[in-house]
């Protein structure tokens, strides 16, 4: 569902959001990504995850992902969806 | 049989390909081997690309391979005496949404070769072009397309059917071997 909302993650932050260990998220991803659900780059020393764009059930599963969210409490679904995407310049106050 | 040593990429993917199938192992050459076969040599990988069409145990590929000198790697099987590794990329066989119908089979004397047809090969590579813009893809669509008769209405329609109308307009001449 993270990266479902995110579009991309990598599983420190995905962990950190949900407030659990690292390990099984990150058991999940390497499962995903052998399963040709997700694909990941490496981005600096950071593995980023996405879904596949080539998996070949990809829009039944974001169906399927999309039908969750609504059922999603209100405050959790906003703070998977209301993050900030536009591009920030270094150095500018917050 | 020829030694594995002196097998080419085509070779050693019929005879792995074979070996797998006398274990009820489907497995069909997709990527940058079907590529090369396709395009006559023109591009060459080390890797073929055995897609692991009905999700068979990973633990039934590995014995299978073990069988012919193979070990696992870091997710994929190399062999003393040959460069070439063999992965098992996850099914279902498809290229984009769609499921791949039709398989072409090609003989060779270390076993029978069940790989995309030149027009799948075609979509596989527009497939890693249209979403990440890879531009490495798309060279090795345009020269599959050239070699050989891929049929460019197919490709056509799949490439809407993925949504991707606007970038196949933006190939489309350089898939067709005169330029048309």
């Amino acid at each position: 569902m993270f990266l479902f909302t995110r579009k991309e993650g990598y599983a420190r932050e995905i962990a950190r959001f949900f407030a659990t260990d690292l390990d099984p998220i990150q058991k999940q991803l390497d499962k995903l990504e052998l399963g040709g659900v997700l694909v990941s780059r490496m981005a600096g020393r950071t593995r980023l995850y996405t879904f596949n764009p080539r998996y070949p059930f990809l829009r039944e599963l974001q169906s399927l992902l999309e039908r969750g969210l609504s059922f999603y409490p209100p405050k959790q679904r906003e703070s998977l969806v209301m993050v900030r995407r536009r591009p920030r310049r270094r150095g500018k106050p917050l | 049989m020829k030694p594995v040593r002196r097998m080419s990429q085509a070779e050693l993917a019929a005879f792995v390909q074979s070996h797998l199938k006398a274990r009820g192992i489907t497995a069909i050459l997709s990527g940058g081997a079907c590529v090369s076969i396709h395009s006559e040599g023109r591009y060459t990988s080390v890797d073929i690309d055995l897609v692991n069409a009905y999700s068979v145990n990973r633990g039934a590929i590995e014995a299978a391979m073990q069988e012919i000198g193979f070990t696992e790697q870091a997710r994929h099987f190399v062999h003393p005496d040959t460069p070439y590794i063999v992965e098992f990329p996850p099914g279902p066989l498809s290229v984009g949404a769609e499921p791949v119908r039709q398989i072409q089979e090609l003989a060779f004397s270390t076993g029978s070769l069940e790989l995309l047809s030149p027009t799948d090969c075609v979509k596989d590579r527009l497939a890693a072009y249209y979403h990440w813009d890879d531009q490495q893809c798309l060279a090795q669509a345009v020269l599959v397309a050239q070699a050989k008769d891929a049929d460019i209405k197919e490709i056509a329609r799949w490439s809407r059917a993925e949504g991707m109308m606007g970038k196949f307009r933006l190939i489309r001449a350089r898939l067709t071997p005169a330029g048309q």
